[in-house]
């Protein structure tokens, strides 16, 4: 009896193993990190400071770090309203009675997933957005019109890094939704229509809480992916030699410009753990929603 | 029986987990040292050096190349990809680190800060470089210790296609005006990455401004610094927005840009491109007297701290031969940048290339990068600077104290 109970542990040791040395470890060795002077003065002595760095980390924290802090919360909720309502739309296309060549459709639109997201932002930036060379400039001139430097100004780039964003992130979304939506017996909607119910009525009824379930750990995935996206916002407004002046600072980009390119790995983990616990925070609260949510 | 192979599998699959944690039983880069494991063989072994680089892997072969001539040395020059992380990890272990490494001068401040720098002087003695160019050694010289070798280097370079301008301009007024007259229907009379700290700092030295100084002094609020962005900035009203490295370097390459100041792999790829491409001094700043004065970037040989004493006799025949004159010749003949030995120059195929002429033209007058270490947050708060004066119509003034504030504050941070 006791051997049975112990073999699932066995079992599941090797999982345990790794999941402990690619993830636990380097989160308590961030930790043991932040508490030491370890930076390019002290590379292989470095000392117990306690929590020095802590201190000066809140520092960093300062008005600049606040109203990242909103941009990010206004980038998440944008992002996933945006993602959501669109993905969801094309799902219920994809998913209409009697469309040809449904697969090749999908196919073409799991594309951005399937390159890596470095080099689509670049295509983005050079092809799209720049200034000389980009479609959406070239497109204006060709209508007569002055061209835009969408990049540069602080609402035009929070929106090009949005469309940028949604891009990306389309393909996991619509997949997800698209699943849901063919998980839903028709003899639901069957009835429904014979019921008299239209398009709203089974929507409310019917489509949004039988994909809710499905749909709710992917949403929780993707806000947590938006909410602590760097490469967008880096790529296109901040990467060195390309800065093109526009501050949209998300908290992961600000706290990078104002702690990590100091080569101080004492000081960047003590801000790093701090962004880690806000997150921890994020997401009991987020699931704790979602569990009373699914009630 | 299903058990038996659930076990199994668990074992397997734990195994293959931590095999990449297993530590090579083989050779490390470093092994196999001189002296004492060699006294009982009757022909001396040679002694074993690993030098590692990350550049284009024909420099790379270039240099082993060029060690393979040494008779009691065995060479094993390796690429490394992102090699300046690797070193700040293994930069103090024999087992793992190379003995040597090749790379640009401008992170000496920071190995020589951790500790894992060997003064080049312990193995060569400095008379051996009283025939190198006196820039390229400043360049690798952090708080009065040589720690680089230097082989070449590089700079920008004023450079114009023959077709779209008929004579340079000697003064930055000239340029203006030429930009002035000639910008119109997607053509542009003069193009550079204006908003990129490493470009336009030359502006910044001709009024003799700076980004940081030897001692970590940040220099952006200078007046100097102040007074170059002022002036800088009419010129970028006849340049397109995005100042980056693609946009600026396309136009020259299309025909649709009559002048630039970059790097000289430019004019390589211009040329192939077909632009009849010609090369003039950096033009003078009327204001000052003074020409435009930008960064140059020294390649060369450092040694770590952690290669063996054993060793001692090895990397000094090493970096003999890599201050011979061939080496730079050598790797001249790839790079098209401008050997460090002033001997190199009396080489026919160094002397008749234009680029490389033109380089060693401007030895004199170019700055070293800053190898201190606070140079790594300077990049970033500079564009900043740059992007918000050039871009965003910023105070200069304004900009520029905001800058050095931030700058100071980031320096503190590093400590």
């Amino acid at each position: 009896m006791k051997q049975n109970k112990l073999r699932p542990y066995l079992y599941l040791t090797p999982s345990l193993i790794v999941i402990g040395l690619i993830v636990v470890f380097p989160i308590l060795y961030t930790g043991y990190i932040s508490f030491t002077n370890m930076n390019i003065y002290h590379w292989f002595n470095p000392r117990f400071i306690g929590f020095d760095n802590y201190a000066k980390a809140f520092f960093v924290f300062d008005s600049g770090f606040l109203s990242a802090l909103l941009r990010t919360v206004l980038w998440t909720f944008l992002n996933m309203v945006l993602q959501m309502a669109v993905a969801y739309l094309i799902a219920v296309l994809l998913n209409t009675e009697g469309l040809r060549a449904h697969k090749v459709y999908k196919t073409i639109l799991m594309f951005p997933w399937a390159m890596p997201g470095y080099v689509s932002i670049l295509l983005w930036k050079m092809g799209m957005f720049n200034n000389e060379y980009g479609l959406l400039n070239q497109w204006l001139r060709k209508l007569g019109l002055n061209g835009v430097r969408w990049l540069d100004g602080n609402v035009s780039a929070f929106l090009s890094c949005t469309l940028v964003n949604l891009w990306l992130a389309l393909p996991f979304m619509i997949m997800i939704i698209d699943g849901a939506l063919q998980s839903i017996d028709k003899a639901y909607y069957e009835s429904a229509t014979l019921d008299g119910a239209g398009f709203f009525v089974k929507l409310r009824n019917i489509t949004v809480p039988l994909v809710r379930p499905i749909i709710a750990p992917a949403v929780v995935i993707t806000v947590f992916t938006t909410f602590k996206q760097f490469d967008i916002v880096y790529l296109l407004t901040q990467q060195q030699g390309s800065k093109t002046g526009a501050d949209i600072h998300t908290v992961i980009t600000y706290t990078y410009e104002k702690a990590f390119v100091t080569n101080n790995y004492g000081y960047s983990s003590a801000i790093s753990m701090i962004i880690f616990l806000l997150l921890i925070f994020f997401s009991l609260y987020t699931n704790k929603e979602l569990r009373e949510g699914n009630r | 029986m299903k058990k038996v192979f659930a076990f199994f599998m668990s074992v397997l699959f734990m195994l293959g987990a931590l095999t990449g944690c297993q530590q090579s039983s083989g050779a490390s880069p470093s092994a196999n040292p001189s002296g004492a494991s060699t006294s009982n063989a009757e022909k001396k072994e040679p002694v074993s050096l690993t030098i590692w680089y990350e550049n284009d892997q024909k420099i790379g072969d270039a240099l082993q190349q060029q060690l393979d001539k040494l008779p009691d040395v065995k060479v094993k020059v390796q690429r490394k990809d992102k090699m300046t992380d690797a070193l700040k990890l293994v930069g103090n272990d024999p087992q793992s680190a190379p003995d040597l490494f090749f790379f640009a001068h401008d992170k000496t401040g920071l190995y020589a800060e951790m500790g894992i720098l060997a003064p080049i002087t312990d193995f060569i003695s400095q008379d051996a470089f009283s025939d190198f160019i006196p820039m390229t050694l400043k360049a690798g010289t952090y708080k009065d210790t040589l720690y680089q070798l230097p082989i070449y280097f590089e700079t920008q370079m004023f450079m114009y296609n023959k077709k779209l301008m008929s004579t340079p301009p000697k003064t930055t007024d000239d340029l203006l005006k030429f930009a002035q007259k000639n910008t119109k229907n997607g053509a542009y009379g003069f193009v550079e990455q204006h908003s990129t700290a490493y470009y336009a700092v030359s502006w910044m030295h001709a009024f003799g401004g700076y980004i940081i100084d030897k001692d970590a002094q940040p220099g952006l609020n200078l007046q100097g610094t102040v007074d170059s962005l002022k002036y800088h900035k009419p010129f970028i009203k006849y340049q397109p927005a995005d100042g980056d490295y693609n946009t600026m370097t396309a136009l020259f390459k299309e025909g649709k840009a009559a002048s630039t100041i970059n790097l000289p792999n430019l004019a390589v790829d211009a040329k192939q491109s077909g632009i009849d491409v010609g090369f003039a001094p950096l033009p003078v700043v009327n204001a000052t007297g003074k020409p435009l004065s930008p960064y140059a970037g020294v390649q060369g040989v450092y040694v770590l701290k952690s290669s063996e004493s054993g060793k001692k006799d090895a990397i000094a025949a090493v970096l003999q031969e890599l201050a011979k004159p061939e080496a730079g010749i050598a790797l001249s003949k790839i790079t098209n940048d401008a050997p460090a030995n002033n001997k190199a120059y009396a080489d026919s195929f160094v002397s008749s290339n234009e680029i490389v002429m033109n380089l060693k033209g401007s030895a004199d007058a170019v700055v070293p990068m800053p190898n201190v270490p606070a140079m790594d947050v300077m990049w970033s708060v500079t564009e900043n600077m740059l992007s918000a004066v050039n871009k965003k119509d910023g105070d200069p003034k304004a900009e520029a104290e905001k800058a050095q504030k931030t700058a100071l504050t980031q320096i503190a941070d590093m400590k």
